[in-house]
């Protein structure tokens, strides 16, 4: 029994290890990019989404060419607390990665010609402009496509490119996504009972912290371009993409639209508590709080043990999980228990439960235990420091910055950050002479007629 | 012009064909990290094969709100299942093993969400796959990826694990409240939508070199790239990042407000023009030449921001959600209420674009979801129908892609290679279920 058991953690070590050769981020700078056939012209306005987008890309090698207007993009300024780094905004710092920054002024009708003569080298264009300005402009899709019939026109907006809100003048923001979704609604402490929303001011429908409706936008994008990108390898054709922040964000949600039409349920907030699961929630503990995890029964019943309660609460008598998931049962459950993990701090949970899962009665049975950590434990984790993370990139105009990267490892073709962004118009003489063969007079010439 | 575009797209996207038509996508996933990803696939046409243990199958199977079941299925086991072939299949059997074996050499696309080696001891993992199949792309979804201490020490794990791991609850509450899990399973969807990124890259290699490959994803990791500004904040100012509640501290003003009767509404007017345009909607367009609020920068600062803030919820606190969303319109700045899923799923803008749509499937019967959210003009992504039983497409997918004889499939379900639904809710059809309506037949 033990030497068996010897056998497979070796032979589980060897594949860790025949995998981590292969896709270790460390090396792969050593491999092929994915992309690198791949022309890109980002146009992306005021639009997290469109820069995520784009960035998904590039991380794969795909030549992006990030065109803003002549003071650069809004979203440069948007930035925690008006905090810059070496003049620049901390998240467009985080999605300017391996892009070729360039200028151009496309509300001048030369901007826009010189515009069109970029695309007849493009596969993909992102936008983020409100809907009908690229067609103003006479570089809508169906004024491009003619121009380059290969090109994937990919628009990213608040509504969309059709339906009576895309005609809307309001912009396309992260936290309107949010709002729209029905996410934001079902998210968020309960008010306690008999208080009032001006005493509980936290109680109310909580929005993601991170711009996850943007992230959820440019990501689904990404997607639809790759896709797009294997229909056009087939039929050799383009064609126009149209995302909407709040549809991307809302298609996350798991049951609400069933739930409604099914059983008209109306979804609240529920805390950190789950509607579909137990046992799945946040608890408070000696200093802080942990996930609790354990969606089967015999993992709750080794929660009730592992806190000396398999007694007390009749865990041996439990037959199934689902009564446990009933609103009434979670709300009467969760006190009992937050009173028992309020005695032990995160750690000793987290001992706890790896030992149950060696000694205890239903073990290896054993409940999930992880620590709620703040991002700053997080950047700390030796965990995902090893696994390349938070590697620093030695950025030539920025020096060495952190950037979250390698969120997935690829034994082929992994992506990898190159640089993590540029200041206004940097590579307007390589690119410009690149694509167009304009060399430096030509650039004085634009720059003194305000065009690039 | 956009609107010769996209005329009657909702009506016409069935009469386009999908973008990724001809592509076949082998799962072995469970929960939602893993089966999402499939179900992205499945929504742009590829062919998915969904394997699960019989006769229970996914442990989706049993999660629903409250208890509750849609004509016997579990909600959230639909919402990730649509547009997939049902094989009930046991790895543990040696048989088992040689048809997933046989289906990996006809597939593209392998996923799995079993713990790291699990599949590999089923002989069935990518190094056993690419021997018979050597452009497999493959990819393995799971908590902490296939190596590093957590991965070594076989820690198991859960989308929740993932929020609290990466950081991403604990920027998304009020300051001075506990940390606030997110009622989606968003690191397993953000997750698995982030997987298909690589996948689809590694396709476009496979184009280009007919190389295959493996590919590995975390639950946390994947979220953590979604962080953006909170990790070089850390490393430059050398303090933890903050939640800031609604308030967004990236955008100013960018909040959830209350309006006068006690329902939520958010607003954005960060950009100058837009600025100005929610300072004249309050009647106090003198504000947008306060010197505290004058440029974005300097009203993002916290005293700044706070002011402002404050001015906006005051004002808000008098009005009705619909006067201030026209306010709005009027005015070229954001605001909308807060929806719940009912506002969502009514919504007109949603049906008329085809982003709400009701599906009559001869399975679970009609129901609602959520389209596939990128529209595409000439290759139209599309959800077509619902999950099924456990097994439910056995007798198809054994003669239509393995050419299996009867006496073959007999054998099958003898040995328990072979499996089909327990008598269960969540695992078997629904009661109004006829007995015939959505099975497919290798003979049609």
């Amino acid at each position: 029994m033990k030497k068996a058991a010897r056998t497979s953690k070796t032979k589980q070590q060897s594949w860790s290890d025949w995998v981590r050769e292969r896709d270790d981020p460390r090396i792969a700078h050593t491999k092929p990019d994915a992309l690198d056939d791949i022309t890109v012209l980002d146009l992306s306005s005021k639009s997290f989404a469109g820069c995520l987008c784009s960035s998904l890309l590039a991380e794969f090698g795909a030549e992006v060419l990030r065109i803003e207007p002549p003071r650069g993009d809004f979203l440069r300024t948007c930035t925690p607390y008006g905090i810059l780094y070496k003049g620049e905004g901390l998240n467009y710092l985080t999605e300017g990665r391996n892009k070729f920054h360039i200028t151009l002024d496309l509300n001048k009708p030369e901007g826009r010609e010189i515009f069109k003569g970029l695309v007849t080298h493009a596969d993909v264009l992102i936008e983020t402009y409100r809907p009908g300005t690229m067609d103003d402009w006479g570089i809508g899709y169906e004024q491009l496509k003619e121009i380059n019939p290969r090109l994937i026109f990919a628009s990213i907006t608040g509504y969309g490119q059709f339906g009576a809100m895309s005609q809307s003048r309001m912009p396309d923001y992260d936290n309107m996504a949010q709002a729209r979704s029905g996410i934001q609604s079902a998210t968020g402490e309960m008010l306690p009972e008999g208080k009032s929303y001006d005493e509980c001011p936290w109680a109310v429908p909580t929005k993601a912290g991170p711009w996850i409706a943007w992230s959820a936008a440019g990501t689904f994008m990404a997607v639809g371009i790759l896709a797009a990108l294997y229909w056009r390898g087939i039929t050799g054709e383009g064609q126009a993409l149209d995302v909407a922040s709040a549809e991307a964000y809302a298609r996350f949600d798991d049951y609400a639209a069933l739930w409604y039409q099914g059983a008209g349920v109306v979804s609240e907030r529920f805390g950190s508590l789950d509607l579909a699961g137990w046992l799945y929630c946040f608890a408070p503990t000696k200093d802080g709080a942990v996930f609790l995890g354990g969606l089967r029964l015999e993992m709750w019943q080794a929660f009730a043990d592992m806190l000396g309660k398999w007694d007390e609460w009749g865990a041996a008598s439990w037959i199934s999980i689902s009564p446990f998931t009933q609103k009434e049962e979670q709300l009467k459950w969760a006190p009992l228990m937050f009173e028992e993990t309020q005695k032990y701090t995160n750690e000793e949970l987290v001992s706890m439960s790896i030992e149950y899962g060696k000694k205890g009665r239903l073990a290896p049975v054993t409940p999930v235990v992880a620590p709620v950590c703040s991002p700053e434990e997080a950047m700390k984790d030796a965990n995902w420091l090893d696994r390349g993370m938070f590697t620093p990139v030695q950025d030539p105009v920025y020096g060495e910055l952190i950037v979250a990267q390698a969120q997935h490892k690829m034994t082929e073709n992994p992506i990898r950050t190159k640089w993590v962004c540029r200041p206004v118009g940097y590579d307007n003489e390589h690119i410009y002479l690149k694509y167009l063969g304009w060399g430096p007079s030509k650039l004085k010439e634009l720059k003194q007629k305000g065009i690039i | 012009m956009a609107q010769q575009t996209w005329e009657n797209y909702r009506q016409n996207k069935h009469f386009k064909p999908s973008p990724l038509k001809g592509i076949r996508v082998l799962e072995i996933c469970t929960i939602i990290l893993g089966p999402a990803g499939p179900g992205f696939l499945g929504a742009m046409g590829a062919e998915v094969i969904k394997c699960e243990l019989p006769p229970k199958g996914d442990t989706m199977r049993q999660m629903t709100p409250f208890g509750y079941f849609f004509r016997g299925q579990s909600p959230p086991m639909m919402h990730s299942n649509t547009d997939k072939y049902w094989l009930g299949l046991d790895l543990h059997k040696k048989e088992g093993q040689q048809i997933f074996r046989d289906l990996a050499t006809r597939s593209d696309i392998v996923e799995d969400n079993f713990r790291p080696g699990v599949l590999e001891r089923w002989g069935v993992g990518y190094r056993q796959l690419k021997e018979i199949k050597p452009n497999i792309i493959y990819i393995a979804k799971t908590g902490f990826g296939q190596w590093g201490q957590y991965a070594e020490e076989n820690r198991p794990s859960n989308d929740g694990a993932a929020q609290a791991l990466s950081g991403y609850a604990w920027m998304s509450s009020f300051l001075g409240q506990p940390p606030l899990k997110s009622r989606l399973y968003v690191c397993d969807t953000f997750g698995a939508l982030m997987g298909e990124v690589a996948v689809l890259a590694a396709l476009h290699h496979r184009s280009r070199t007919g190389k295959g490959q493996y590919i590995e994803l975390s639950q946390s990791e994947n979220i953590m790239r979604a962080m953006s500004w909170v990790w070089p904040y850390q490393q430059i100012t050398g303090t933890g990042a903050m939640p800031a509640g609604n308030r967004d501290v990236s955008i100013c003003p960018a909040d959830t407000f209350r309006c006068t009767d006690d329902t939520f509404l958010a607003i954005a007017a960060p950009a100058p023009e837009e600025f100005k345009g929610l300072c004249t909607a309050m009647g106090k367009p003198e504000l947008a030449e306060d010197p505290r609020f004058k440029d974005h920068l300097t009203r993002l600062e916290e005293e700044n921001a706070a002011a402002i803030l404050k001015i906006i919820a005051t004002w808000v606190r008098t009005k009705k959600p619909d006067e201030v969303e026209e306010l709005a319109e009027q005015y070229g700045f954001a605001a909308s209420r807060v929806y719940s899923n009912k506002d969502v799923v009514e919504d007109a803008h949603f049906r008329e674009r085809g982003f709400i749509i009701d599906i009559d499937d001869p399975f679970v019967g009609p129901f609602t979801e959520y389209e596939f959210p990128v529209t595409m003009s000439k290759s139209t992504p599309k959800v077509k129908r619902s999950l099924r039983a456990v097994g439910f497409d056995n007798e198809y997918i054994m003669k239509r892609i393995l050419g299996k004889s009867e006496d073959e499939i007999e054998e099958l379900y003898r040995c328990g290679a072979l499996g089909k639904w327990a008598d269960m809710q969540g695992c078997r059809p629904p009661p109004e279920w006829d007995g015939k309506a959505g099975v497919i037949t290798a003979e049609d």
